[in-house]
């Protein structure tokens, strides 16, 4: 444990900082619409973590996860507007169901590797929402089923914040945990060489079917959490497909297989995202172009940091820390410093773009 | 069922999988030859629906004569969009081309939004509601029909699906297609460019896909962002039918017509589940699909 914290001590010390900041946050007043956007960028980071384990370090591209998503807000959504449960036993119900789900069809579709797996679970994400909307004596089809609100709004706001906070750090912790344990290793060695990995005497079947759940587990809760926050589910919205791939998208731009990728990926795309919504830059509105913006962006992204942007910070920032360690003396100014790791950021963005051409 | 109802339901099988075979063909040489799952497809294939649609409402065009307009609009920008952007991660994982080429499709719908508003669109020439009766019973009052369009349709989808096989199989470009798509380092030893044959695959990919729009617009009403269901109906027909082949793109569209016009029959509100868990069982049980191989040939 020593050695791990001594190992990735900046990125501990980043992660503590960040936490405490958004632990403090609400004490100093949000905005109605800060809350929204601070909440919803939790419950994007704890999709993002629950893909992480099974396409960042499983190697796995899972492009069904929406599926997940919307059996736990489902779960909420039916305990708590037909049966009269309270809110806190459904999300444990709804990331039960969601991951038992994930099991089953786990078992077939796990099989497959590659393309054939993305579109697989792709698939089954579709026939999902279709089953859903088509079951209307249960789910309400697609009119969609309306939650009662948490009361009163200064309660709910603290509430879903902290809630969808405590989330992100359960997701962190529960990834830190297995990953420094065989059944994380086992995973790592499935993502390098499914093969040799079983040559091992890895049950790969039964490693990937637990990443899988665990996968499913994460998303499960956060969709539970945004049933109940956001008061109304319907299957065209839960289950959209933008909602996986905003998720990987976070992992991709932060780093995919690392612990803190996917939150300072949900951090960094929350924050373009709303920038662009909000600013006014040279005066142009640019709300009705967001999501073109947001097209570009992720276009950019996956072109020159290809392994993700706290890849290109820490390369970029060891890079300058070797220039400024070989200069002689009185340089070595902050000034100098921030310099050299601009311009090594450019070589690497520029290895980047090349890295992968034909 | 009633004989009438039978035919009726064999003749739109049969006119469905016509359209969905150009749609879904340029989706399955992409992937066959460059190992991409292109999610701009659908883009594409809505990018064709429009050009359709502005011939026909502002010159007047019959909507049949602005198949090669798209077509060629769609060849120059699928063109680009490979040789500018897609080739720089040609090398990547799986992942980067496919969260790339999702990227591309949001940039391009929500252009098209803009640009066209998201307003339902339609297209209704002199001949729209007029069929070709083949069978008619008096005393049901019913009969068998082929709408002239959807006839029309069948017999340019059929015959584009034709020359894209010939341009596959016969030309020089097919063959340096297959070859690179085979063994891309290979094929650049003997000489092929390599990063132009990627650009014009994706190009004549884009222009199946044009052409897919143009015939999509004659039959349904449409908006910016109705070409996402194509792209996954693409998924569906190039799993059934099985990758490598054009005829294979054929059975597999053929397929997928029967599925969603039974479960249509039965249950309309089920067809994409059952397409789908179609596609799940066939992956698990046969991953090659019906007539699928390897590689493309």
């Amino acid at each position: 444990m020593r050695e791990a914290l001594r190992q990735n001590r900046n990125v501990v010390i980043v992660g503590l900082i960040g936490l405490g900041i958004f632990a403090l946050l609400p004490l100093f007043g949000l905005s109605g619409f800060a809350y929204r956007t601070l909440t919803s960028m939790f419950l994007l980071i704890v999709t993002a973590q629950g893909w992480n384990l099974i396409g960042g370090y499983t190697g796995y591209a899972a492009f069904g996860n929406v599926a997940f998503f919307g059996l736990g807000a489902y779960a909420t959504g039916i305990l708590m507007y037909r049966h009269g449960w309270s809110f806190l036993p459904t999300i444990l119900v709804g990331g039960l169901v969601a991951a038992g789900y994930a099991a089953l069809i786990g078992l077939p579709v796990l099989r497959l590797r590659g393309h054939y797996f993305a579109i697989a679970t792709l698939g089954v994400a579709e026939a999902t929402r279709e089953i859903v909307a088509w079951w209307t004596p249960v789910t309400d089809g697609a009119a969609g089923i309306s939650l009662p609100f948490l009361k009163p709004i200064t309660l709910a706001q603290n509430f879903f914040y902290y809630l969808a906070l405590g989330m992100v750090i359960f997701g962190a912790f529960l990834t830190w945990f297995i990953i420094r344990r065989k059944l994380g290793y086992s995973w790592i060695a499935i993502r390098a060489d499914e093969d040799a990995a079983k040559m091992l005497g890895i049950n790969t079947t039964v490693s990937k079917v637990i990443a899988y759940a665990l996968t499913a587990f994460l998303v499960g809760i956060a969709g539970s959490v945004y049933a109940y926050y956001n008061s109304f589910i319907a299957p065209e919205e839960v289950f959209k497909i933008d909602r996986t791939l905003q998720a990987i998208l976070a992992v991709v731009l932060g780093g995919a297989g690392t612990i803190a990728g996917p939150i300072a990926g949900g951090v960094l795309f929350q924050l373009v995202s709303t920038f662009l919504i909000f600013s006014k830059p040279f005066g142009i509105d640019l709300g009705q172009f967001h999501v073109t913006i947001m097209g570009i962006f992720i276009v950019l992204v996956i072109i020159f940091t290809p392994r993700g942007v706290i890849d290109l910070v820490t390369r970029s920032a060891r890079e300058a820390r070797r220039v400024h360690a070989d200069q002689a003396g009185g340089r070595r100014s902050t000034w100098t410093f921030l310099k050299d790791g601009a311009r090594a950021t450019r070589l690497i963005l520029a290895q980047n773009r090349q890295q992968f051409k034909i | 069922m009633s004989g009438i109802l039978i035919g009726q339901s064999a003749i739109n099988v049969l006119l469905l999988s016509g359209v969905l075979t150009i749609a879904a063909l340029g989706f399955s040489i992409v992937w066959g030859v460059m190992n991409i799952i292109n999610l701009v497809h659908g883009a594409a294939i809505m990018l064709g629906a429009y050009v359709t649609f502005i011939a026909f409402t502002f010159a007047g065009i019959d909507p049949f004569l602005t198949i090669p307009i798209s077509m060629v609009l769609l060849f120059g920008l699928g063109y680009l969009i490979q040789r500018n952007i897609i080739n720089y991660v040609m090398r990547a994982p799986m992942l980067t081309t496919f969260l790339l080429t999702f990227g591309l499709e949001i940039i391009i719908i929500n252009l098209a939004q803009f640009f066209f508003k998201s307003d339902l669109r339609a297209i209704t020439t002199g001949y729209s509601g007029s069929s070709l009766t083949l069978y008619a019973d008096p005393a049901a009052n019913s009969s068998i029909e082929v709408p002239y369009i959807k006839l029309g349709a069948l017999i340019v989808a059929l015959l584009l699906t034709l020359l894209t096989h010939l341009l596959m199989s016969r030309t020089r470009l097919g063959r340096a297609i297959r070859s690179t798509g085979m063994d891309k380092d290979a094929a650049q030893l003997t000489g092929a460019r390599i990063s132009t044959i990627y650009a014009l695959t994706f190009a004549i990919s884009a222009g199946l896909a044009g052409a897919a729009g143009s015939l999509i617009a004659m039959t349904q009403s449409f908006q910016p962002g109705f070409g996402g269901t194509y792209t996954l109906y693409a998924f569906v027909i190039v799993v059934l039918g099985g990758l490598g082949s054009v005829p294979a793109v054929f059975l597999g569209a053929l397929a997928f017509s029967l599925i969603t016009v039974l479960t249509g029959l039965w249950q309309p509100g089920l067809t994409q589940a059952a397409a789908f868990a179609l596609l799940v069982i066939m992956l698990v049980v046969r991953p090659s699909g019906i007539a699928g191989k390897a590689f493309y040939q």
